[in-house]
């Protein structure tokens, strides 16, 4: 399963909008790890992207 | 299941109109008690919360409000089935609004609010929100009321109240410290606060350096741009798959707390140093001025007492020591600042400072108007001070003497006989008045005079005492409302 697929298949229980860049942001705030956090983030982001334009030539 | 809402037609419950977005928990009225209604899934989180290991001890220390279940057997709810629990919460004196607030009272409501986030993390909860609006004062002490907020935290999820504390409390807080902007007329008119793309409008150029900035508004703003489209429950799971965990919440909190400490504003001192020059009260005024609010006072025990304009609090205190409560009323955020600081170190739980234009007093706000509660609607006093202060609306904001009058007594509407109006005149001669009046044109207030406002008073009131200060140019009065 790719994992903007999991991730839209998660049910958001909250009945405040958290806004999600307030939601990434907070990885950055935290510190040094928190940077690594959102730099996994985006280089999962950056891969399944480069894994799906193949596919979808196919 | 969502349950319905307790609608006011029902008898002796009124819903509260400023509790409606959780849906899982609503506050409501019935016989004088504040309570809470919790459906299933909030119940479960009550019930984790009664017992956990952070909740009891901040219910000890006072820092959340009173809370306790109900035994629905003594209620009489006339929908029983419609909530699964019902909690009952202490009364806070006086509502407010964080637009009613100074600088300081802003900043220590930040603080408690991170301080509660911080135990609860520890203790595996969270809070859903991260609102200004979750908390109260007693006094100068302030509370955190939002029992329904607290739920167990998801392991690797970010706080979800992080964008409400930035718009309702940190953003407001930069504007204060970093601009010397005053912060209530934001909060004021936005009932979400301010937004990371308005903040970033106003730090332009080097103000972007400001402690804070960077982070906290102008890459929250791109986040915000970049990311409007994704969900936040894909950003959730996304973050969680990342490996973001608790400590990084935690890590996130303490670096808020620790910009917020750094966020100090210092009120002009000249606001102080002026009305001591220019009060234009002898030793011997003062003195007789005193005894006369202190007389008429004692023995009325009023529950609470508006002291409009309020100034340095002098006559608050004063009137704190014959009331169950006092609300003082202020319209210079300096003062109110200066007058919350004294409080808040003499650890004052009786006297409330607010910032207020009393000729442009909070209106209602939110959804209807009503969700959040105007001045007017929210102060039922037994006793009015009107010191020094009707020369400012009848001659500084021009409004109608008689209308001041009416405005005055209008807040003793329910205390009956017990209703107190002490009010000072300024005689247009007076050295304050005249000030005032040399702004205007000559001629443009020939009803404010003392006869006509002792006409305009004994209209509405029984005066029962009336006293001439030794200046000769102001004069008190004691009015009790008639009907």
């Amino acid at each position: 399963m790719r994992d903007e697929m999991k991730g839209a298949a998660e049910m958001d229980l909250a009945y405040l909008d958290a806004g999600s860049g307030s939601l990434i942001v907070q990885a950055v705030i935290g510190g040094a790890a928190g940077v690594a956090v959102a730099a996994k983030l985006y280089w999962r982001r950056l891969v399944g992207r480069l894994r799906r334009q193949p596919a979808e030539k196919d | 299941m969502s349950p319905p809402p307790i609608s006011t037609s029902e008898a002796g419950v009124r819903a509260e109109p400023g509790s409606f977005r959780d849906p899982g928990n609503r506050v409501f009225y019935l016989d004088g008690q504040v309570l809470r209604g919790l459906d299933r899934r909030a119940t479960e989180d009550w019930h984790a919360l009664a017992t956990s290991e952070f909740f009891p001890p901040l219910l000890t220390a006072g820092k959340v409000c009173g809370t306790e279940p109900v035994d629905r057997d003594t209620l009489s709810v006339p929908d029983e089935n419609c909530w699964d629990t019902v909690l009952r919460h202490e009364r806070i004196p006086f509502v407010s609004y964080p637009y009613e607030w100074s600088f300081g009272m802003l900043r220590d409501a930040a603080l408690l609010h991170l301080e509660i986030l911080t135990a609860a993390l520890n203790s595996g909860f969270t809070t859903k929100d991260g609102s200004a609006y979750n908390l109260q004062w007693r006094g100068s002490t302030p509370v955190f009321i939002d029992i329904g907020s607290f739920e167990r935290a998801r392991d690797g999820e970010p706080w979800a109240g992080y964008r409400q504390f930035c718009q309702t409390l940190l953003y407001p807080l930069m504007l204060q410290a970093h601009l010397d902007l005053d912060f209530q007329p934001w909060l004021r008119s936005r009932i979400d606060g301010v937004e990371p793309g308005q903040m970033r409008r106003v730090f332009g150029g080097t103000r972007r350096f400001s402690a804070g900035v960077l982070k906290h508004v102008y890459l929250h703003d791109a986040m915000q741009a970049r990311h409007a489209d994704a969900s936040t429950g894909t950003v959730r799971a996304e973050l969680r798959d990342a490996g973001f965990s608790r400590d990084l919440v935690l890590s996130g909190v303490r670096a808020v707390e620790k910009l917020v400490r750094r966020l100090d504003w210092q009120p002009p001192a000249s606001h102080w140093e002026q009305y001591r020059q220019t009060c234009g009260y002898s030793d011997a005024d003062r003195e007789r001025k005193e005894r006369f609010v202190e007389a008429a006072l004692v023995g009325a025990s009023p529950q609470l007492v508006l002291d409009l304009g309020a100034n340095d609090g002098d006559y608050s205190r004063l009137a704190a020591r014959h009331a169950a409560y006092v609300v003082a009323a202020e319209s210079d955020p300096a003062v109110v600042e200066n007058l919350y600081r004294r409080l808040r170190a003499d650890g004052e739980q009786r006297i409330l400072p607010l910032v207020l234009d009393l000729a442009d007093p909070s209106s209602g706000g939110g959804w209807g108007g009503v969700e959040r509660a105007s001045f007017a609607a929210r102060a039922d006093a037994d006793a009015v001070l009107a010191l020094a202060v009707i020369h400012h609306l009848a001659i500084g904001r021009n409004v109608p003497l008689p209308q001041v009058v009416d405005w005055l007594v209008g807040f003793l509407a329910t205390a009956g006989s017990r209703g107190r109006l002490v009010a000072e005149f300024v005689h247009p001669e007076d050295p304050m008045a005249r000030r005032l009046l040399a702004n205007k044109p000559a001629g443009l207030f020939p009803d404010y005079r003392r006869e006509e406002f002792e006409r305009l008073l004994a209209r509405r009131c029984d005066i029962t005492a009336r006293e001439e200060l030794p200046s000769g140019t102001r004069t008190l009065y004691v009015g009790v409302p008639r009907g």
